[in-house]
């Protein structure tokens, strides 16, 4: 037998010995139905929001510093190239962005230099999050052919859009978007950091030590 | 690489541990650490036990149906374009996992941290087949160099100090950190880790969860290493046991909850990834094949008996974080791959009861970590199962058995028992000074390490016998 058919036969062996001797046989179905009872009441084993508007949740959840993550909120897309600019001065680092094929990046401006792919030691890259979760804080973005997931891990400083709109209130409402399985789905909670010695907690482990959030409208 | 030690040596382990004083205190800093940030954060989730409870009960129901969720995750994934590989035990794994490494012709694999992988002897079997394995994680890079295993599930560097790691990177980087702060060390490792990450061939992460209905595998990091050692290789391997299944994304998320609050008191960790299948026509990056390996190794046995509800686990390490045993003589000491509580517990079904009898009995039955377990896996117990069945194989030595026969007699007979410790009470303070008993005849595997406390003057049950249930006016 092979070892699929063996680890399967031992698995059934094991649950008709754990439920006396007879393995009941339950129809995908039944199955289903017993696995969403679980998740039924989630607000009774889910914390609740710090506040109940969600965009209002997600800012003060990112001004936590534990998280290590910067918000601007940008009126719209026309007004994110002086919010880039703005950001990238403050941090005195040159007008220049990775960024993906995502054309809402590349009209930047005249005065921001943008370029692909990310370089292993870039100094700052930009991505547009397809949502923010309020529970946490987090962003996510789903890889995709103008979604790189290197571009929010390698650069030094990450710069991230993600629009009000598109803040969801809790990870279960994020949930629902896993049935579009993209190659890579990630939900990204501040910067990169490790407490690997005695504890300290250092930012910029091999993630970004920067990030950025443009919350747009 | 150190290789794992046999569970078998634990009793000397232990006492060598024990009187190493920097071992306790570098483990203290970050269990500590650990206990408090853990408090706070489930000070903050009033929902805790309900959601615990609930985690329970998707655990046990993914348990109830493993045979059922293992086909569908099988089907999904391969679906997603993933190959699904399976593997009966710790050796078949890790010959999956290299003859793909080999066929591929890697030369350098960069590894996301991953218990599996260490319990498969994974470290070993690439390095026999001549692959240069480098660990991204900060703390697996640490005891790489140091030739070490890991000690904790969570912070495998934990026995290490700030100066044995500054040894250790002035001695390897190049070029060296700037200076030996923390800071400046991370910042030497990112450097020095870059450089592989691009230049992998190959990528093996472990995998927190298993998702059935998408067929992905989710891992949560801190550091990004997880990512980074997926995604810019052509092959990346997936190794995980079978017990890592959830129906959904949604169990996963509730989960997930319970877990990083768990192990490193987060809400939720920096980087939560779902790997489904390889690199899509177009995507912008990700690798070109995605193996992903399933391992029972001892897992299929567990189902049909007591030892089940360690199958809930989620590998968070609170237990092993609240454990008086653990905090006193640390990971190596156990042996295993896994140490803690939930160590001694999976320890005898991984290598064997007869090679790990010591560690069930390794516990004071305190229960801080049945508190703290956030899957709510009756540990105490599961350890007395262990002890049950060391007592009836036979496996306890001529000693033990007749020690306990004789306490056993005793206990059975009161007066008799009273009589004793009315005996041996007066001596045993004879030993002692300013409260406590530093030597005593008989007492030598207790006393060399540490101290006994001295025995009150007069015992519960003669102060019993002489002011009754009201105690003394």
């Amino acid at each position: 037998m092979s070892a699929r058919d063996d680890i399967i036969a031992a698995v059934r062996e094991g649950l008709k010995r754990g439920q006396g001797g007879a393995l009941p046989r339950r129809a995908p179905a039944e199955i289903r139905a017993e696995a969403a009872a679980l998740l039924a009441g989630l607000d009774e084993i889910r914390p609740s929001l710090v506040t109940p508007d969600p965009v209002e949740a997600f800012i003060q959840k990112c001004a936590n510093p534990a998280l290590g993550v910067t918000l601007d909120r940008v009126a719209g897309w026309a007004a994110l190239p002086q919010a880039v600019t703005g950001y990238l001065d403050r941090h005195e680092l040159p007008h220049r962005l990775a960024v993906s094929g995502d054309p809402r990046l590349s009209a930047l401006g005249p005065g921001i230099e943008t370029h692909a792919p990310c370089a292993p030691d870039e100094a700052a890259a930009i991505s547009i999050a397809s949502w923010g979760v309020a529970e946490t804080g987090s962003v996510v973005i789903h890889s995709a052919p103008d979604q790189p997931i290197l571009n929010a891990m390698l650069p030094r400083h990450w710069l991230v859009v993600v629009e009000a709109a598109k803040i969801l209130p809790f990870l279960d409402d994020y949930a629902t978007f896993a049935s579009l399985r993209p190659r890579n789905a990630v939900l990204i909670t501040g910067s990169s950091g490790t407490t690997d010695i005695e504890g300290y907690f250092v930012r910029g482990a091999h993630g970004p030590g920067f990030v950025h959030v443009l919350l747009i409208g | 690489m150190g290789a794992p030690e046999k569970s078998e040596n634990f009793k000397q382990r232990a006492h060598d541990a024990l009187a190493d004083p920097n071992l306790k205190t570098a483990i203290e800093r970050t269990t500590g650490t650990a206990e408090t940030k853990r408090a706070a954060a489930i000070g903050a989730f009033p929902e805790f036990q309900a959601a615990r409870v609930r985690g329970a009960a998707i655990k046990d129901h993914v348990i109830a149906n493993l045979d059922h969720y293992l086909i569908e995750f099988e089907r999904n994934a391969t679906e997603a374009g993933a190959h699904v590989h399976w593997a009966r035990d710790a050796k078949e794994a890790a010959a999956i996992v290299t003859r793909i490494c080999t066929e591929a012709e890697a030369k350098i694999v960069t590894r996301a941290k991953s218990m599996l992988g260490e319990e498969i002897g994974l470290p070993h079997a690439l390095e026999d087949a001549g692959i240069e394995r480098v660990e991204t994680d900060l703390a697996e890079h640490i005891i790489q160099l140091a030739h070490e295993r890991p000690s904790h599930i969570i912070w495998p560097a934990m026995h290490r100090t700030r100066e044995d790691v500054a040894e250790l990177f002035f001695k390897d980087h190049q070029p060296p950190p700037d200076a030996d702060d923390p800071a400046s060390m991370v910042a030497s490792a990112r450097r020095v880790l870059r450089e592989k990450f691009m230049a992998a061939d190959v990528g093996i992460s472990g995998a927190n969860f298993l998702v059935a209905d998408t067929g992905a595998t989710c891992t949560v990091t801190n550091e990004g290493n997880a990512e980074l050692s997926t995604t810019p290789p052509r092959i990346h391997i997936v190794t995980a046991g079978i017990e890592k299944l959830v129906p959904s994304t949604d169990h996963a998320m509730a989960l997930l909850r319970l877990l990083v609050r768990s192990a490193t008191g987060g809400e939720v960790t920096q980087y939560t990834t779902f790997h489904c299948g390889p690199k899509r026509v177009g995507d912008a990056d990700g690798p070109e094949e995605m193996h992903i390996v399933l391992v029972d190794n001892g897992r299929s046995r567990m189902v049909g008996d007591e030892f089940r509800q360690m199958l809930r686990c989620i590998r968070c390490g609170a237990c092993m974080n609240h454990c008086v045993v653990y905090r006193q003589i640390g990971g190596h000491a156990y042996g295993g791959t896994y140490p803690g509580p939930m160590g001694a517990v999976l320890t005898p079904v991984l290598d064997g009861l007869a090679a790990s009898r010591d560690l069930p009995h390794a516990c004071t039955l305190n229960g801080r970590c049945e508190e703290v377990c956030p899957v709510r896996i009756p540990l105490k117990t599961l350890l007395k199962a262990w002890r049950v069945r060391s007592w009836d194989s036979q496996q306890e030595v001529g000693a033990v058995r007749m020690g306990l026969g004789i306490w056993g007699f005793a206990a059975r007979r009161p007066r008799l028992y009273h009589f004793g410790t009315r005996l041996a009470l007066p001596v045993m303070r004879l030993f002692g000074k300013g409260g406590w008993i530093r030597k005593m005849p008989l007492a030598g595997g207790w006393t060399e390490t540490r101290d006994l406390p001295k025995p009150a003057a007069r015992s519960f049950m003669s102060q019993h016998a002489k002011y009754g249930n009201g105690g003394p006016k």
